[in-house]
């Protein structure tokens, strides 16, 4: 199917299969199209279907709230075409994705799956066909008897890879975490859509680098500060990495953070914050790379961060309500220009 | 011209931003240390309402959502924002601070869409 888009910058045209995502296709073609969750939850990818016939996939996805339907509007995220369509997108569109991170589909393999918690996984995907991502990105997983796709950022940094590492936390409604928690997944496939998102880290960006997570939100994190250590990026560079959970019963990830220490003790920061608790007297000797704070993540990011903010770029991943949080702080505090601040919307 | 009163200076203190309803009106009045800017309730690019999602630093307004960004002291877009700000003609009278509220200000959103045909390919 031929779908055209009419954009703030000009007209574009690309295939679609039967079936097929809007979305996902026009990306893989490479068009810039505006997204953020990619999975029906932020409203960013707002389209008018001008021509043609289009379908719904979720009709009840929390981003139909910014669409207005008796004017034909859709989540291009969430949305097939039923023929040829035109679309009205109301924002600048280019060609301009970077063809090494274009997106695309695979089929993926579950292996290695471990709890690191009592409700957070990791496990690996193993592809048919290698990717090349950016650190900080995500991808789309879906399982042939869950409904609707999950956004997952690769724990990972590794071009041109048929390996993917996740980290995942169970959430109570969480259709996709259910059945990876509930099911013995190991040795099932999924389909991969991506890799997708724009909270890049790029050592070209010359700048210090601060990074706020919280619980899963640690996976992209651990992306980006694999790909400075093995780039050597912070031998020049100041790293500071906030890591929040409620307990140290939530924590994870405590040696492989220790580890990105210790090849650069001067110049990378770890901080793991507890808001649900006080700091174990025994915590920092047994984790002597690893400093340890009370409190909200934000919160005792801002104490310890006051006047460290020069010449940074800020990456935030975490629940909404700590994304809001940290955000008002690298405004408000940090002053950081919006440009500064990567972070991907999923609300 | 219809000059309406808003609210007494010191009801928006510096740094911050307060949603007032006159006469039936919404509007955002924001003291960014300098002066004071009005402006409609609801960001430009999804809606948010500014009076809670606005952070305004440096006489900087960003909307939290996608951190699009405004210079209050200049009216001009900064960053990310791809839209301008409207804004209220605001004037300072003794203690208050009154808006010329002739009409309501909306953003193309609301009333004339911007993916209706007269205006989807005009420039920003």
């Amino acid at each position: 199917m031929k779908i055209k888009v009419q954009t703030k910058s000009g007209e574009f045209e690309y295939d679609c299969e039967q079936d097929e995502i809007l979305l996902y296709a026009g990306l893989r073609h490479g068009l810039t199209l505006p997204y953020e969750c990619a999975t029906g939850t932020c409203g960013t990818c707002r389209a008018r279907v001008v021509e043609g016939e289009a379908h719904l996939e979720w009709a009840d996805a929390p981003g139909m709230a910014y669409v207005k339907q008796k004017k034909n509007e859709l989540l291009l995220c969430r949305a097939t075409a039923l023929g040829n369509c035109t679309l009205r997108v109301p924002a600048k569109v280019s060609e301009g994705i970077n063809h090494d991170v274009l997106p695309g589909y695979r089929n993926g393999e579950i292996g290695n799956v471990r709890l690191l918690t009592p409700d957070v996984m990791c496990f690996d995907l193993s592809l048919d066909q290698p990717v090349t991502f950016d650190a900080g990105q995500f991808v789309v997983l879906e399982a042939a008897n869950v409904t609707g796709g999950r956004a997952y950022s690769m724990v990972n940094y590794r071009r041109d890879t048929e390996t993917l590492k996740f980290v995942v936390k169970r959430k109570p409604d969480g259709k996709f975490s259910n059945w990876l928690f509930d099911r013995d997944v190991e040795g099932k496939h999924v389909d991969v859509y991506g890799p997708l998102g724009k909270a890049t880290f790029h050592p070209d960006d010359g700048k210090n680098v601060f990074c706020l997570a919280g619980g899963s939100g640690i996976a992209g994190i651990m992306s980006i500060i694999t790909r400075g250590c093995e780039e050597a990026y912070f031998r020049d560079h100041k790293g500071y990495v906030f890591f929040g959970v409620p307990t140290v019963r939530d924590a994870f990830f405590l040696d492989e953070l220790s580890a990105f220490v210790d090849t650069v003790p001067n110049n990378l920061e770890v901080t793991v914050a507890l808001s649900d608790e006080g700091v174990p007297a025994d915590l920092e000797k047994r984790f002597p790379r690893i400093k340890f704070g009370a409190g909200f993540v934000h919160v005792v990011a801002s104490e310890r961060m006051a006047g460290k903010y020069d010449n940074m770029i800020a990456y935030v991943a975490g629940p909404p309500a700590m994304v809001d949080g940290a955000l008002t702080m690298l405004v408000l505090e940090a002053r950081l220009p919006g440009t500064d601040i990567r972070y991907d919307k999923f609300t | 011209m219809n000059w309406k009163r808003v609210c007494a200076v010191g009801e928006v203190p510096e740094n911050t931003l307060k949603k007032f309803d006159v006469d039936g009106l919404t509007i955002v009045i924001a003291n960014y240390g300098d002066g004071f800017r009005g402006f409609p309730p609801l960001c430009p690019h999804m809606e948010e309402p500014l009076a809670e999602s606005g952070l305004l630093e440096g006489g900087v307004l960003t909307c939290s959502k996608h951190l699009w960004q405004w210079n209050l002291r200049t009216g001009e877009m900064v960053g990310m924002a791809e839209k301008p700000l409207l804004t209220y003609e605001i004037k300072r009278e003794g203690d208050e601070v009154l808006a010329n509220m002739e009409s309501e200000l909306v953003y193309d959103y609301d009333e004339e869409d911007e993916m209706d045909d007269d205006n989807f390919f005009a420039a920003d």
